[in-house]
């Protein structure tokens, strides 16, 4: 909203240093798509600050979706992605609108609580020990069930319904309506912009998850994609790639870049975010995207 | 409302209750069941049978460890350097992208710098490794171009931690900037017309009413982020550590990680995790008392 001549030096400088700001940002993340796509033989050639790739190829992308071991991690992260945000957004859902009804008694025993539990957090070792008591090791549920309602996003859910209008609510007993009848058909459908959004960030944070199911699972074929590109990319374990490669021929093997291969590793991760990212920027900044400088 | 009052509730809305039963069932087994067991820090771990009390061991055991106290100023020292480096950077960001006339440009940017927020830090740990590998990586190769020699950045404990403040701002000092920009859009107008017909120019206007009309906003996530000072970023440092550097960046997270689930010192680890747990607590409702105060606004 600040008046400017939109020539000025200051307008200028300001244009440059935000255009760097931003290849900084992306570039990285373009140099990997590239070297994903660059040919083995041709890596050398290939700058660490070039987008574009050297000899294109498909090969490490053919090589990753051939491994039954890659395209068994990806089936898990769906699976865990998908129930995960499923389990976590109805409940969260349902616990909100239990604790936004107007004197709901109990009310101050549970929001105590969750002070508490947004307060103080266990500690890594307890949570271990209550995941290995349920017997939940090398199970997907130890990942599914331990966060399943984030007690921060349940708080701002829970601010969302309590500005549905009461009378909306009122009008609905008069017509007799049940809770579930409240919950599915008037709380839900008026919250889709919250749910939407809520669901978008438990889904990316199923997604990203590594770290609990690299300590509940063991067992590598029942790996997320997240926990095997941890153990290749970050931990630089080639071997863990190569125990199911019997079905790629010597040749291939013989020709693999790792480097390459850990780029295409990164971006078949990345795949369901970036589609997702349009989304994103639509709920997310709409409002701070649209307005800005009005000339 | 009288106890008669509450049952006539409890009896006319009992689904209600049952609705409540699955969110119960998991705060019971995953928040409260865990917290209780927080008290094996005072306890002697036994495999079959009972543990057995023992007092303060564990702190005593804890505070005298070298190791320990590294792991308590490794972790001061990186969530310090966080603040003072990473913070600034999402305001000024925002200053910037406000006061850019170009709605093109401006939309284009921020498509840009909003999205390493949603990578994991797997991801990001693999992008930063190849960017500073000392052979082929983007970063090295920028050095060389202004004939300056390769560094292997994530093997040096001189420039580690920089690593760690650098790739926590490049993740998150576009999405950060979002809550800074909402605020500056709702700044009135007529203020800056104001400033305008006075001839205050740009730096004048954002100086005298953007910076201070953001104050509540900045003080509210400064706040915030003092919250949360004693985690110092588990799942960065977590994937940037390796052998060489461990010595530098071990914080108190990783600590008790490797302590507790690797070495299965249960005993000392959870010592560990209640100290840190009572820290963060005292500084969460600090902080929420403090914002509460200046803003009028708490964290819950």
């Amino acid at each position: 909203m600040v008046r400017r001549n939109r020539k000025s030096l200051g307008v200028i400088i300001n244009s440059i240093i935000l255009l760097l700001i931003a290849a900084c940002m992306v570039i990285p993340i373009l140099n990997i798509l590239a070297q994903s796509l660059t040919s083995p033989d041709r890596m050398q050639d290939l700058s660490g600050l070039s987008i574009i790739p050297k000899g294109f190829t498909f090969q490490n992308y053919q090589i990753l979706f051939s491994n039954p071991q890659v395209t068994r991690s990806i089936f898990i992260s769906i699976f865990l992605t998908v129930c995960g945000t499923a389990l976590s957004l109805f409940l969260t859902a349902i616990t909100a609108y239990v604790l936004t009804r107007p004197s709901f008694v109990g009310k101050n025993f549970f929001m105590i609580m969750l002070i508490i539990f947004m307060v103080f957090e266990p500690g890594l070792v307890q949570e271990y020990f209550v995941v290995k008591d349920l017997g939940l090791i090398n199970s997907l549920w130890s990942i599914i069930l331990y966060r399943t309602i984030d007690v921060y996003y349940l708080i701002i859910l829970m601010r969302f319904f309590e500005e549905i209008p009461e009378s909306i609510m009122e009008s609905a007993d008069i017509d007799g309506a049940g809770h579930f009848t409240k919950f599915t058909k008037i709380v839900l459908p008026l919250s889709k912009t919250a749910m939407a959004t809520m669901g978008l960030f438990y889904g990316v944070f199923r997604w990203n998850e590594y770290f609990r199911a690299s300590i509940y699972i063991n067992d590598p074929s029942k790996w997320p994609l997240q926990v095997l590109m941890r153990q290749f990319v970050v931990l630089n374990d080639n071997s863990s790639m190569m125990n199911s490669s019997g079905a790629l021929s010597a040749e291939v093997l013989k020709s693999i870049d790792f480097n390459s291969l850990k780029a295409g590793t990164i971006i078949v991760s990345i795949i369901p975010l970036i589609l997702l990212y349009p989304f994103v920027l639509k709920f997310f900044t709409e409002g701070t995207m649209d307005g800005g400088v009005k000339e | 409302m009288g106890i008669r009052g509450k049952m006539k509730f409890i009896k006319s809305n009992w689904l209600l209750y049952v609705f409540l039963i699955p969110g119960l069932v998991y705060f019971a087994f995953f928040r409260v069941w865990p917290l209780i067991g927080m008290k094996l820090a005072f306890e002697d771990y036994r495999i079959i049978g009972e543990n057995t009390f023992a007092g303060l061991k564990y702190f005593r055991m804890l505070f005298s460890s070298p190791t320990f106290l590294s792991v308590l100023k490794n972790t001061v020292i990186i969530s310090s350097m966080k603040i003072i480096f990473v913070f600034p950077i999402p305001i000024i960001l925002a200053f910037m992208l406000n006061s850019n006339p170009f709605r093109g440009l401006r939309k284009g940017v921020q498509s840009m710098i909003y999205l390493p927020h949603f990578l994991s830090w797997v991801v990001i740990a693999g992008i930063w490794i190849s960017l500073l590998n000392p052979s082929s990586g983007g970063f090295n190769n920028l050095l060389n171009i202004f004939h300056l020699p390769s560094m292997d950045f994530m093997t040096q404990k001189g420039s580690i931690r920089w690593v760690l403040v650098f790739s926590e701002m490049w993740r998150s000092a576009g999405w950060d900037s979002i809550i800074y920009l909402a605020a500056i859009m709702k700044i009135s107008p007529s203020l800056y017309e104001a400033a305008y017909m006075d001839g205050a120019n740009s730096l004048q206007q954002t100086i005298h009413i953007t910076l201070p009309e953001l104050r509540n906003t900045i003080i509210t996530v400064f706040i915030l982020n003092l919250g949360f000072f004693m985690n110092a970023g588990f799942d960065q440092v977590f994937n940037f550590m390796n052998n060489s550097v461990i010595s530098v960046v071990d914080i108190l997270d990783t600590y008790v990680y490797r302590i507790g689930l690797q070495n299965g010192q249960y005993s000392i680890a959870t010592a560990a995790s209640l100290f840190k747990g009572l820290i963060g607590m005292v500084l969460i409702l600090g902080t929420h008392f403090t914002s509460k105060k200046i803003t009028g606004k708490g964290v819950w």
